[in-house]
């Protein structure tokens, strides 16, 4: 019977084609509009290294040091300085091949040391971009900072200091400065290392006490190589439950078609359970769901060079999550006859089992009452942090346990979308 | 044994009572007509006996048994023909009727064979292939038709099957609903047309509001307003009252007034050619008398006051 009425559903499908066509174009478009925004894949699996120009007008030592520390250690991995004058700057900003321009302008070293006048540098973004200049100005901050910092400490070394640098001094000072400025450093060695307030990064694994999953101890290795860091991971998983769940609710409303052309109710005529039918569409639904989390989640993994840590487990996990949505929205369309009025519930249930399940937003930052008492009881939560365990937090994720509980979740609730449908009929509410 | 009785089914919709204690009972072989105008709780009566709808009062029995005892069982032996067309549109004609046939239990083989052997009989063999979109209204009502079909049901259910067709696809329909009558089902045939039921059923039934007013055969309907002598007369009838002319009550019975016409069909064994001279001696100035057979509609109109086409 179920075979019988998937294969009258698939020639539905294959003979009008452009619903699901649409339902399988929108993720690959997000896919792809996700990757343009976020400059694509790098090997790293994160941002890739950002090319930015250096104009140093100042010329000094202190400038210098400043060019130089942009791409040494941790910063040549991430950053690509090409220094150039203003004038070249500009045009290779205007052709979009550098993300932003720091200028550090004429008399920086000498307005630095001798406090004459506010001294600032300047960063020009690029606007076609947004995610690299954004990285650029924060790194900026921090250097800011540290320049403040210092100035505040070294203040009264400051006139020597710019002597050593202007070259101005004999090397018997230069130690002696040298000396003062460790036993200074040395005093402050409690407060800056380790620092006094620091935060910590918390492991996913941690979060989900109370969860649905239980994060692993230990860590992969592969995992603290390569995608710890993957802003692109973290968001695609969530990005693509929540799409999930909007494709749910355009597959389910074949009912109303089925409904809208009395034929639903001719089956009725002929069968006595419902089940069946509504299996069927949950059926299909959970294909169409199926290719779809293949485009978004193995698509964008291609996209943006994202190793799935465990795809067998994150696969299996997703049919899960496909059933649960696809008997969700079976329960919504019984308990909603109008269909336009579905459209908008469908839109409104999906955005906000996204919201409150962490799709869009981490759910440590949702608000407090959410977070503690709402978020955990989610199925797109269980999905959501599960999968996301299963990419950063290790190999003892549950993810075996939480399929099943989606699983039977997605029982009860087509149970209950036949059991409304059933006296919805017997009150003779049809479409 | 009768294939299908209802007895005393009721149907509330809020205030609305769209069935009210209706009962009857269609024999094998035979073609019961529901007629009524719209809204009248024909489709609401088929939807309880198809077991769509749960029957507030009143039993349905199918093949002597009570609906309500196995449901699976009465589906099994009945055929549902739904007013709209519960069809595929995308599938092709014999895709529908072998998916329809496979849900009513066929195996794929029976489906198929059954499919091709309607195709044939409903004329429709030549555009098996084609997409049901692609029919015309009454190809697509014929498809309507056979998708019931499939499991030859011993009691069909059609509800309105000729709605919105041109007259000759509604001639091919009724000539295929003879012929499935003559293989002994049993059908209840529910319509709004009065020729319909006037040719094609063996017994009819009218129905308005929700109540059963009268059912029988043609001639026992038609009986009841005195045979085959029904008078329209034309002249003023406005200002007047036919009930307080002398005698007139007891010779004739109003069927319908209006201000120019008024229909009246005669009492008793009386001569036709008595009844017309008492109607030329009438208190009014009679324009034009017209003998005529008594129709369902003038049955209609005498049970409801109101016209069937109306």
């Amino acid at each position: 019977m179920l075979r019988v009425l998937l294969a009258k559903d698939l020639r539905r499908a294959w003979r009008n084609p452009l619903p699901w066509l649409i339902n399988l174009i929108v993720p690959l478009a997000m896919t792809a509009l996700i990757g343009l925004v976020f400059g694509g894949h790098s090997d790293s699996g994160a941002l890739g290294r950002i090319r930015f120009a250096v104009v140093d007008e100042d010329k000094s030592l202190l400038s210098d040091f400043l060019r130089g520390s942009a791409n040494q250690n941790q910063g040549g991995k991430y950053l690509e300085p090409v220094f150039m004058e203003r004038e070249d700057a500009l045009r290779e900003i205007n052709a979009n091949k550098i993300s932003a321009v720091l200028i550090i302008p004429t008399n920086f070293m000498r307005n630095y040391f001798t406090a004459r006048e506010p001294v600032s540098l300047e960063l020009i973004k690029n606007p076609a971009e947004s995610i690299h200049p954004a990285v650029l100005e924060e790194l900026l901050g921090a250097v800011v900072t540290g320049l403040n910092a210092i100035s505040r400490n070294f203040q009264s070394e400051f006139p020597d200091w710019q002597a050593v640098f202007e070259g101005k001094t004999d090397y018997h000072r230069v130690s002696q400065l040298i000396d003062r400025a460790g036993d200074k450093l040395k005093t402050a060695k409690n407060y800056i290392n380790p620092p006094l307030v620091s935060y910590e990064k918390e492991a996913p694994a941690d979060e989900s006490k109370g969860g649905a999953a239980k994060g692993g101890e230990t860590k992969s290795d592969a995992a603290k190589n390569s995608s710890t860091d993957s802003v692109f991971a973290f968001l695609l998983v969530g990005m693509s439950a929540m799409f999930l769940l909007f494709i749910a609710g355009n597959a389910m409303s074949d009912l109303y078609r089925e409904l809208r052309q009395r034929t639903f109710e001719r089956y009725q005529t002929l069968r006595d359970s419902l089940v069946p039918f509504i299996a069927s569409k949950a059926v299909f639904a959970v294909v169409m769901l199926l290719l779809c989390s293949a485009i978004m989640i193995g698509g964008g993994g291609l996209v943006f060079r994202i190793h799935w840590q465990q795809p067998l487990a994150l696969m299996t996990l997703t049919v899960g999550y496909t059933c649960f949505a696809a008997a969700l929205f079976a329960v919504l369309v019984a308990l909603m006859p109008d269909e336009r009025r579905a459209a908008v519930l469908n839109n409104m249930a999906g955005m906000a089992l996204g919201l409150v399940g962490g799709c869009a937003f981490p759910a440590n930052q949702l608000p407090a009452f959410l977070r503690e008492h709402i978020t955990p009881l989610m199925p797109s939560y269980w999905f959501v942090d599960t999968a996301r365990n299963l990419q950063f937090g290790g190999v003892n994720v549950a993810w075996g346990l939480v399929t099943l509980k989606l699983v039977l979740l997605s029982v009860v609730l087509l149970a209950l979308a036949a059991g409304l449908f059933r006296r919805r009929f017997k009150m003779g509410l049809r479409a | 044994m009768s294939h299908l009785k209802i007895e005393r089914l009721s149907k509330t919709f809020g205030a609305i009572r769209a069935v009210d204690a209706v009962s009857f009972e269609v024999r094998p072989g035979e073609i019961y007509g529901l007629l009524g105008p719209n809204g009248a709780g024909k489709t609401t009566t088929i939807s309880m006996i198809s077991g769509l709808l749960k029957p507030d009062a009143g039993e349905v029995f199918v093949g002597g048994k009570p609906f309500w005892s196995n449901p699976q069982q009465a589906k099994r032996i009945m055929g549902v023909v739904p007013q709209e067309l519960a069809i595929y549109e995308e599938l092709t004609g014999r895709e529908n009727l072998e998916f329809w046939g496979r849900m009513a239990g066929l195996s794929s083989s029976e489906a198929r064979s059954r499919a091709v052997e309607l195709l044939e009989a409903l004329t429709l063999t030549d555009r098996a292939k084609d997409a049901v979109k692609t029919y015309s209204g009454g190809m697509k009502r014929r498809i309507n038709l056979g998708c019931a079909l499939l499991h030859k049901p011993q009691l069909l259910l059609l509800d309105e099957p000729t709605v919105g067709i041109d007259p000759q696809a509604r001639l091919n329909i009724l000539e295929f609903i003879r012929g499935l009558r003559a293989s002994g089902t049993a059908i209840l045939y529910t319509t709004h047309y009065l020729e319909e039921a006037e040719t094609l059923c063996q017994r009819i039934g009218i129905i308005d509001h929700g109540r059963l007013l009268a059912e029988g055969t043609l001639s026992e309907l038609q009986e009841r307003l005195g045979g085959d002598r029904v008078f329209v007369l034309e002249a003023d009838f406005k200002d007047t009252s036919p009930d307080n002319w002398n005698g007139f009550p007891q010779r004739f019975r109003i069927i319908q007034k209006s201000e120019r016409q008024l229909v009246v069909a005669a009492v008793g064994t009386r001569d036709s050619s008595e009844c017309l001279k008492d109607l030329l001696n009438l208190p009014v100035r009679v324009e034009n008398v017209t003998l005529k057979r008594p129709s369902l509609n003038d049955v209609f109109l005498q049970l409801t006051g109101r016209d069937l086409r109306e």
